[in-house]
């Protein structure tokens, strides 16, 4: 057993990290937050070293690894957060790589993987990410296991979401009209949960880097606040969360690659894990900034919100409690 | 990433498996303490002819030289199997590597076999009135006669002390010295009458735990483990022990007790409740990102040759859901769980002691803040 990634996984992650620290930072995060854009040239970049594509299959023009190492990509995608569609685009992929057709496949997957094309993947009655910026977006049913391909941007409403990094789409009504897609559209829909877990985990590791680093330098009473132990207890309970979503994501992750039949259940280990130690770390990372932290000067809020964000996608914390125990207990 | 074992420790697993078919614990009996250990020492007897009283020691004193891994296999499969602690816990998983670590040759030979054989029970005289969390402020102070040490002082909370033919001492032998510079490390006999055991009686009303008066008693000095004035330095080996294999053990303790709740669950309707589904998911999801993180936590020893921060969190996050799993069952099996002597009721009071034994959460919690994201300290 070795539940770590290997050499080479370590080395695309370190790769990802530092690529992101200079072409992805935090000043430029908020310039296209507050424009409303995303950095063009960025996701043509990216689309070159085909991280979109790092798990679809070499048949279909992608990188053929698998979702350990798009987990490990979208760790450090949310680590950065990043501005680009690299995880609405992803989850799309491997929604068609599970639950599309032949000629569905044929026709997306390659333009998918070179970042020519981008997507996005939701399920009904649902906040879709980059769902209404998307080329081709993939919306699913969990209760009918019905799923609908829809082509051409503005596909779906958009929606002002109190996350300004990213551009949101919502399926209001039943499933829309579409494409049907005569796949595996639960495993497209637990494969979602995993890879979403991965950038909750990344946000969480930047939530508490940031507040360690700051609450190491913030004096008060003439001493750093890292020293009082109230603080010192917040930080310890973060790195709980933090590592505990982040070994139930790794374990998800691997199980989407070589124990399918364990993928349900660790899919929804992962995102339960991943949903609450998103929503309370970047919580206490507020908090543990004081003042500072609640303007919107401060970068901490980004991650707030995108955590808020990504904690309801594909069902909240809560949900799939729920579900883990009915599948315990069919 | 491979989360699937190799051949070698499925090779290991199936054989211990096959052991374990053929020679199952049987029922620990219930109510008397005294039973009950004689019962967990039958047990560490037949494990010990077996050859799997202590996997994780070198095959030269007795074990199999198993590996991380191997070790948290064995602790898996014992707590599967629901088989009870071996008698002599402390002295399998705290003396014994304490000794291999700093002992002489001699005390190699004389202490560690009858610690496998279960014929020499272990308890471990580190806390005392006034030194709980603060270790190093313990006052029981031994001095020199020709070639004894003298003890004399009073340690508490010593689990299994009544049963122990020898304890793990630490006490003060330089009150002159810094706080963490006079303390020694002595093997103590407790069979002389300047020890006394007196037992303690816990919530549960079951008394694990003991008082020990200690007024003169003798320690030879070929009893003192590792030099004199090494204490602290020893006792840190023994603590880091404390937190070893035995957390695979209690994880899978914490699935089966999830797995029963379940049952319960589903036995009188519970479970229809969707809060009380999602309470028990949110268990399903604490116990299993534990064994998650331990087993992460072992990869990242045998790659990286130390540890990362898995291993200070998982025994706080075990100790925490042990609690928050056995106020569930209240909840979700009424008065059953409240009525004395009932094994819900019993739990629930047995894991109040989990925050507490072994370090507090809260000591925990400051190792973490300190040593792990590098917090100033106070
Ligand atoms: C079931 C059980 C079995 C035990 N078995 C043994 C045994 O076999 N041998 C043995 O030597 N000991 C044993 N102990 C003792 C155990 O190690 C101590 O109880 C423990 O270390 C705490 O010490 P204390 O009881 O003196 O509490 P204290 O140290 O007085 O703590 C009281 C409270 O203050 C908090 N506190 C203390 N210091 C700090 C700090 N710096 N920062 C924040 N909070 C702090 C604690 O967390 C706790 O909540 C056992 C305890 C239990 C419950």
């Amino acid at each position: 057993m070795r539940f770590d990634f290997t050499e080479d996984q370590h080395e695309i992650k370190r790769t990802a990290k530092d690529l992101l620290a200079s072409r992805s930072t935090l000043e430029k995060v908020r310039e296209a937050a507050e424009a409303g854009e995303y950095d063009a040239a960025l996701w043509k970049e990216l689309g070159e070293l085909g991280w979109p594509g790092v798990a679809i299959d070499e048949a279909h023009g992608g990188g053929g690894l698998g979702y350990v190492e798009l987990a490990g990509l979208l760790e450090e995608s949310g680590y950065a957060l990043l501005n680009g569609p690299f995880l609405a685009t992803a989850l799309c992929a491997a929604a068609i790589s599970e639950a599309g057709s032949d000629g569905q496949k044929d026709e997306w997957l390659g333009r998918l993987a070179s970042g020519e094309a981008t997507g996005a993947f939701g399920l009904v009655g649902q906040v879709v990410p980059d769902g209404a910026s998307a080329d081709v977006v993939v919306v699913a049913d969990r209760e009918s296991g019905e799923a609908r391909l829809l082509t051409g941007q503005g596909s779906l409403e958009g929606l002002d979401s109190i996350d300004p990094t990213r551009r949101y789409g919502i399926v209001e009504g039943g499933l829309p009209d579409g494409e049907p897609m005569p796949g595996d559209v639960a495993a497209a829909i637990d494969l979602g949960c995993v890879l979403t877990s991965a950038e909750l985990v990344g946000v969480c590791g930047r939530a508490l880097d940031m507040t360690v680093e700051y609450v190491k330098d913030r004096k008060q009473f003439g001493r750093p606040v890292g020293s009082f132990q109230a603080v010192q207890h917040r930080c310890a309970q973060m790195l709980l969360s933090t590592e505990g979503a982040r070994a139930s994501t790794y374990f998800a992750a691997w199980a989407a690659d070589a124990d399918r039949d364990r993928l349900p259940e660790a899919a929804s280990l992962a995102k339960s894990a991943a949903s609450k130690a998103g929503i309370e770390v970047t919580a206490s990372a507020i908090q543990a900034h004081g003042g500072i932290g609640f303007t919107w000067e401060a970068d901490v809020h980004w991650f707030y919100k995108r955590a808020q964000l990504d904690a309801a996608f594909l069902g909240s914390s809560a949900e799939h409690n729920r579900r883990l125990t009915a599948l315990v207990s069919p | 990433m491979d989360l699937t074992f190799s051949d070698q420790e499925i090779e290991f697993r199936d054989e211990l498996r096959g052991w374990l078919d053929a020679n199952r614990p049987g029922e620990e009996p219930r109510g008397d303490q005294d039973a009950a250990f004689e019962f967990r020492k039958q047990w560490q007897r037949s494990l010990f002819e077996g050859g799997w009283a202590a996997v994780h020691w070198p095959q030269e004193y007795g074990g199999r030289d198993a590996s991380l891994m191997q070790s948290a296999i064995f602790f898996e499969e014992m707590g599967k199997a629901d088989a009870p602690l071996p008698a002599n816990a402390l002295g399998l998983i705290l003396a014994g590597p304490t000794i291999m670590a700093w002992g002489t040759e001699e005390q190699k030979e004389r202490f560690l076999l009858p610690i496998l054989s279960a014929e020499e029970i272990w308890c471990q005289g580190f806390s005392e009135p006034e030194a709980g969390s603060d270790l190093a402020a313990v006052k029981t102070k031994a001095v020199r006669d020709g070639d004894d040490w003298v003890v004399t002082g009073q340690k508490v909370w010593t689990s299994a002390a009544q049963y122990s033919k020898w304890c793990m001492l630490v006490v003060r032998t330089d009150p002159d010295a810094a706080k963490h510079k006079g303390l020694s490390y002595f093997l103590m006999d407790m069979e002389q009458d300047a020890v006394q055991v007196r037992p303690l009686v816990q919530i549960t009303g079951e008394a694990e735990f003991n008082e020990l008066f200690i007024e003169e008693a003798r320690v030879p000095k070929e009893n003192v483990l590792g030099g004199e004035g090494d204490g602290w330095n020893v006792a840190l080996t023994t603590l880091m022990n404390e937190r070893s294999g035995l957390g695979f053990f209690l994880q899978t303790r914490l699935r089966l007790l999830l797995d029963r709740l379940v049952e319960d669950a589903k036995a009188n309707g519970r479970i229809e409740d969707p809060v009380v589904a999602e309470a028990l998911g949110e268990m399903h999801v604490r116990t299993e990102t534990l064994r998650f993180l331990a087993y992460r936590g072992l990869s990242i020893i045998e790659q990286h040759g130390q540890p990362g921060p898995e291993g200070s969190l998982t025994k706080w996050l075990w100790s925490e859901t042990n609690q928050m799993l056995t106020q569930l069952a209240v909840s979700v099996c009424g008065p059953a769980a409240l009525t004395e002597g009932e094994a819900w009721a019993h739990d629930l009071l047995r894991s109040r002691g989990n925050t507490i034994e072994g370090g507090t959460t809260e000591i925990l919690k400051n190792i973490v803040a300190e040593r792990v994201l590098g917090l100033p300290r106070k």
